[in-house]
């Protein structure tokens, strides 16, 4: 059954490389893509049941790519925190293609499309699965490339210069990220995770010296917050976003954002967590990397917040309201990541991790939801101009309340989802008992409801403007809108079993022991390779 | 840069630039080489008759076409067939991947037979790798001379 790891993976693939077959053949194209995105979420509901939530789930599989076993081969490894961002995904990533097929024009250049949209999916799983860092690196690489063009696909001034930044500033993180892969082989002899966290669990034995680990995890994390998002490397995600077509965006938003994420916590917390390596620097000291991440991570993250939040009340369209909202909503999830690994207590830890999964859980599908009915805005009224739109509610009720559970599920009204990832998001910042945290996550949240109400008002209130009352709306987008929206009502509704999945993935993401041991790194003598 | 030398040189270089990628291709597995390089090199040969005959060299001189006139470049028929052997060799590489499942092995698992007293040869060890390399090297060929045609054009 461990072939199941690898099957998400398979799909896409296959799916990609069909679409390129096909491109002559419209039909078959739509057919492979659409069988392809099913088949994904199909893929991980299977790898999710046989992980986490089947009776007498393993809790973490591994598969080894080739037979050539690990550290030597290519691992991948899907534990509960694996197969909790890639349920994520397989929201998302079926929403974004179905959408896709209704919102291109007819005669756009589809041909490449299909094609990378399984590729920029294809990256994003892998990068959830690899269990060791150069693979790590490989899929962020598979992602970007095919997110370049994404963001270069209109071919406009603006879009080849929102794409000429974005591929400036990644090409410069990836030399980093590749710097800092190189600099962790040279340090502990190792790429494959699991042996990185049982070398340095136990360094002498190894024959390694740990210490530059704390320099090259912060490059690592510096790659990962640029990726994310976070403050100061937020200044990619506005143009970026609005150049992209709407229903990658909300797949940039909504999965690859989350690469960043996922990758802070995986390497933070299970691969790194175990070092120990005195940290003393003015205001921050401790004995693991951890105390080293914590406080830089919580900085971002309060910047994050504050100029997400702030940046997003002054705009005027709605792609960049969401834009800026991201950034905000990336530093909430943020923040309790940052209480986790700053505190010493295992319990503390565990709810900080799962309070910023839930959140994720939250922002990928809402927000996905959101960016998507941007799609839908523009293809109906043509424009995303909030000075030009109004009285939309009026117009279309399905998309109005659609949108309306995606804003209400930002800004955190129970029983949506967006309530529960809030509640926990305070609730570790009340266990860390930390007032200043509180007092800022207040700030971000009555920013999340200006600059939420403000677009409702002018968009979908008031009087109906000439480009509204002409709308077209598309009936088959709204009703993948609804569905989003029915997915964020019934991770309310059911937050009880989220929540036992989100705990599962919390507890595997700080599980390190069981990490090693599942992919049973075979030792290799001394810190010298043979 | 047509000049009679370029000419003179190209005419004796591409064919062994040709079988050192061929050679490069077929021992990849387990000396440097590999579909990859092989790709590449196979690429500089096509790059050096561009330079030395023109764009044109390959549909007029040896496929002995004619040339639409007010052609796009990335509709002309060459490219578009650089193109199709992009997604073709994908196609193999991800199929030779998909094989080993067959077998209950995992994805990407290889094998190889030796041969002894191959005629000129000799010892001969053809591995299934090779058929993975032949998707990349396709992949390779197609992907840098559609961009080498169209942006030359250009």
């Amino acid at each position: 059954m461990d072939g199941l790891v690898i099957t998400p993976m398979l799909v896409v693939l296959v799916a990609a490389v069909g679409t390129l077959l096909f491109r002559r053949q419209p039909r078959v194209r739509l057919a492979v893509s659409l069988s392809g995105a099913v088949g994904y979420a199909v893929a991980v509901a299977a790898l999710a049941w046989y992980v986490v939530i089947a009776p007498a789930a393993p809790g973490i599989a591994t598969y080894q790519v080739g037979d050539w076993p690990a550290p030597f081969g290519i691992t991948l490894v899907a534990d509960g925190l694996s197969v909790f961002m890639l349920s994520m995904v397989a929201t998302i990533g079926p929403a974004s293609l179905v959408f896709s097929a209704r919102y291109l024009p007819k005669y756009d250049r589809r041909t490449f499309y299909y094609p990378l949209s399984h590729f920029l999916l294809l990256g994003v799983t892998g990068a959830f699965l690899a269990g060791d860092l150069f693979n790590l690196f490989v899929w962020f690489e598979v992602m970007l490339m095919a997110s370049y063009v994404f963001v270069a696909y209109y071919g406009g001034p603006q879009h080849t210069r929102a794409a000429f930044w974005y591929v400036a500033l990644n090409l410069v993180a990836s030399a980093v990220f590749l710097l800092a892969v190189g600099g962790i082989y040279a340090t502990t002899g190792t790429l494959n995770m699991a042996d990185i966290a049982q070398r340095l669990a136990d360094p002498a034995a190894a024959g390694i010296d740990p210490a530059p680990v704390v320099g090259l995890l912060a490059l690592l994390l510096s790659v990962f917050a640029i990726k994310a998002g976070l403050v100061p490397f937020q200044f990619w995600i506005p143009t970026a976003y609005r150049a992209a077509p709407p229903p990658i965006t909300a797949l940039l938003a909504g999965a690859s954002k989350k690469v960043g994420i996922y990758a802070i916590i995986r390497l933070s917390f299970t691969v790194f967590a175990g070092a120990q390596v005195p940290v003393s620097l003015p205001w921050v000291s401790g004995s693991s990397p951890l105390a080293f991440v914590g406080p830089i991570l919580f900085v971002m993250a309060a910047g994050s917040i504050l100029v997400g939040g702030l940046g997003a009340v002054g705009r005027d369209s709605v792609e960049g309201v969401l834009a800026y909202s991201s950034i905000g909503q990336v530093g909430f999830i943020a923040i309790p990541v940052a209480i986790a690994a700053t505190t010493s207590s295992p319990t503390l830890r565990r709810v900080g991790i799962l309070a910023a999964l839930v959140y994720a859980l939250n922002h990928t599908i809402a927000k996905g939801l959101l960016f998507l009915a941007a799609g839908t805005i523009e293809s109906a009224t043509g424009t995303t101009d909030l000075d030009e739109l109004g009285g939309l509610a009026g117009r279309s009720p399905a998309l109005s309340s659609a949108v309306f559970v995606g804003t209400l599920a930002l800004v955190g009204i129970p029983p949506l989802s967006g309530f529960f990832g809030k509640l926990l998001v305070f609730d570790t910042a009340v266990r860390a008992g930390a007032a200043s945290v509180l007092a800022l996550l207040l700030v971000g949240s009555l920013l999340t409801i200006a600059y939420t109400s403000r677009a409702w008002n002018r968009g979908f209130w008031g009087v109906r403007t000439p480009a509204v009352e002409d709308a077209a709306v598309d009936p088959i987008q709204v009703a993948i809108l609804v569905g989003l929206a029915a997915a964020i009502l019934a991770v309310g509704v059911e937050f009880e079993s989220v929540y036992r999945f989100a705990d599962a993935a919390a507890t595997a993401a700080l599980d390190t022991e069981s990490y090693v041991e599942a992919v049973d790194p075979q030792a290799v003598n001394g810190g010298e390779q043979p | 840069m047509t000049t009679v030398i370029m000419r003179t040189t190209a005419r004796a270089v591409v064919p062994i630039i040709l079988v050192v990628a061929l050679s490069l291709f077929v021992e990849g597995h387990n000396l440097p080489g590999g579909g990859f390089i092989a790709g590449v090199l196979t690429t500089t040969a096509f790059a050096l008759l561009y330079i030395a005959f023109g764009l044109d060299f390959l549909e007029r001189g040896v496929l002995g076409r004619d040339i639409e006139p007010g052609k796009t470049p990335s509709r002309d028929r060459v490219v578009i067939a650089y193109r199709r052997v992009f997604s073709f060799g994908l196609a193999i590489s991800v199929a030779s991947g998909l094989v080993p499942l067959l077998f209950d092995l995992p994805f990407l698992s290889q094998t190889y037979v030796e041969f002894e007293n191959v005629p000129l040869y000799g010892h001969l060890e053809l591995a299934s790798a090779l058929a993975f390399d032949f998707g990349v090297y396709c992949v390779v060929v197609g992907g840098l001379l559609t961009i080498l045609s169209v942006v030359g054009a250009e």
